[in-house]
């Protein structure tokens, strides 16, 4: 690719000073030779801002060439009666050498100012990553902690009860934190690249109702309903991250929405797609938010909704992993809607069975 | 549980879970040999001759498939197998090397319980297939082929009974989608997931209250399916 710039560049200082000759011709009868030279002049500063050097000192060369043979006396010989030409050579090759110089230094100055933004940038998200991480993984553990002290230092003092439910919030918020870990590592194995799909054919009634039993606490405190059109056509997917796709966007319902509202999962074919959906009756999305919620590290706006903002991210990683593609938009009457769609591929045939004999 | 109490091997390198994991098991009535490393583990399993054995996948020395499997040379003891997360292929290659069910980590002490309580019942009466199966809809009388809804006769095809027996056969513990398809369709077939897709959806439309929430059928993500006869549990 470099060769073929390079041999680009030389075809540019060719194209250039026949360029400049046809007009340095048709000058001729009324210009002075020194005023064609500034025609090559121009050809050269134009070379020598677009190409490379190389091409840039060629393109002197052959201007050189070309002006000394076609334009000065004795024309048709490389002989040079009137050594102010010479001069004017000189400064024709020092003008494509400083040019190129100049071009060049601009061009190392605005790549090592695009690394500095990138490593900005990186920092940034490092830096996002860590305060987000210790904001979100230190609650779960200051109970942990909290409570799990309490049991092992004062637990003979406390009521039955009461030791039981401080048991049950370490149970919880340890549950709680593993989700949060899982999550992280999720994020740099997709990211990474270092996630290989066991795609199978999965059929996407199984899949929501394993997210719906594996789900079943978290889910408990909104109504749920179900919606999957009929006889949907069988996936070639890897099913297990499906799940945590359509997982993490009921997770995202839940902790985004009020208690007792509903959440509302369907799947139907849209357009050669099977289309997942999970909608809300919550806030919605601010205005100009519907791509904003899927960066990582974003969070909701509702207060103590948890999470440490990769469940979108990730959903959408996994959906394009499988060539399928997750968006979010406002419902109309309030709420969010979060989408994805797979593509759907013609199932193999299966040989067709009788009925048992009576 | 009044005769002798059953004899559990821990194979876990982690202390913190061994401790908490013997903890309960104790509380239960279990007697339970603890060993931190997989060789160990093979060895105990040979020395202490326990009722079931609960291995850890991520072992320092060796893998847990190896534990499995040399256990599986001479022994074919219950054993539940201690998994991390989203490790899908980890839970089918143990399966497949002769693990009966698994636990995925963090696990609550009432999961691992369960699944050890299950792989007791099935080594001490192991299920032949020509049960009959009492689900909250239908009865299946898996030996005469005869299966029945809300009292009228309900048919079901050659392959059906097939699939329903070989999960009747692992009541209450997971069979992988290739161990299905090998038994029922053939060892050609071990890749042909879709067939049990299709298979599964006939069988909940016909065995299950609500098709879509099957309480029998259950679906292993990534895994296979599990056959529960009741819901409660």
């Amino acid at each position: 690719m470099n060769a073929a710039r390079t041999w680009v560049g030389y075809a540019w200082a060719v194209a250039a000073t026949s360029a400049c000759t046809l007009a340095g011709l048709a000058m001729r009868a009324r210009f002075e030779p020194v005023n064609i030279a500034m025609v090559y002049l121009l050809a050269v500063v134009v070379v020598a801002l677009r190409a490379s050097r190389g091409a840039a000192i060629a393109t002197a060369a052959l201007s050189v060439l070309a002006f000394d043979v076609l334009f000065v006396p004795p024309y048709g010989s490389l002989h040079v009666d009137d050594p102010q030409y010479l001069l004017t050579f000189a400064i024709m090759i020092a003008v494509a050498l400083v040019i190129a110089g100049l071009r060049d230094r601009l061009r190392r100055e605005a790549e090592a100012q695009a690394r500095l933004a990138a490593e900005a940038e990186n920092e940034n998200v490092r830096a996002t990553l860590l305060a987000s991480i210790s904001h979100d993984l230190r609650t779960p553990l200051a109970v942990i902690a909290g409570a799990s002290s309490s049991l092992a230092e004062r637990g003979e003092r406390l009521a039955p009860e009461e030791r039981r439910a401080l048991a049950q919030s370490v149970f919880e918020q340890s549950r709680e934190l593993s989700e949060q870990v899982s999550k992280i590592l999720e994020m740099t194995r997709l990211e990474s690249g270092g996630i290989t799909l066991a795609r199978d054919w999965s059929s996407i009634d199984e899949i929501v109702d394993s997210v719906l039993r594996r789900q079943e606490a978290r889910l408990a405190s909104h109504r749920m309903m179900v919606d999957l059109a009929p006889d949907l056509p069988l996936v070639r997917v890897d099913a297990a991250l499906i799940e945590q796709a359509l997982g993490n966007l009921l997770e995202n319902a839940a902790r985004h929405t009020p208690a007792g509202t509903v959440v509302r999962l369907r799947a139907r074919v849209h357009d050669g797609e099977l289309v997942v959906t999970v909608e809300d009756y919550g806030g919605g999305i601010p205005p100009g938010d519907a791509e904003r919620v899927f960066s990582k590290f974003h969070h909701g706006t509702l207060e103590g909704g948890g999470g440490i903002g990769l469940g979108l991210s990730i959903c959408r990683a996994i959906v394009r992993l499988h060539g399928g593609h997750a968006w979010a938009e406002r419902v109309p009457e309030g709420g969010s809607a979060f989408h994805f769609a797979l593509p759907i591929e013609p199932a193999p045939a299966m040989p067709r069975e009788g009925m048992a004999p009576a | 549980m009044s005769e002798t109490p059953a004899t559990l091997l821990l194979v876990e390198d982690e202390p913190e879970i061994r401790r908490f994991v013997r903890a309960t098991l104790c509380a239960e009535g279990y007697r339970v040999v603890e060993s931190a490393t997989g060789r160990r583990g093979t060895i105990d399993a040979g020395s202490h001759r326990p009722d079931a054995a609960i291995v850890d996948l991520g072992l320092p020395d060796m893998d847990g498939l190896e534990v499995i499997r040399s256990i599986r040379e001479w022994s074919p003891m219950p054993i539940v197998v201690l998994s991390a997360r989203s490790h899908e292929r980890s839970k089918i290659e143990a399966l497949d090397a002769g693990a009966d069910d698994y636990v995925t980590k963090p696990f609550g002490v009432g999961e691992l319980l369960a699944r050890v309580r299950v792989a007791l019942r099935h080594a001490a009466r192991p299920a032949d297939g020509g049960m009959v199966l009492r689900l909250e809809q239908a009865t299946v009388d898996l030996e005469r082929r005869i299966a029945l809804r809300d009292g009228a006769e309900l048919r079901l095809t050659p392959i059906e009974f097939r699939l329903l027996a070989c999960l009747a056969r692992h009541l209450d513990m997971v069979v992988t989608h290739r161990t299905l398809l090998t038994e029922v369709w053939g060892p050609s077939h071990a890749g042909d997931t879709h067939y049990l897709r299709i298979y599964m959806k006939q069988l909940r439309d016909k065995l299950e209250a609500d098709p879509v929430r099957p309480r029998h059928l259950l679906t292993e993500t990534g895994v296979g399916y599990r056959l529960r006869e009741t819901t409660d549990d």
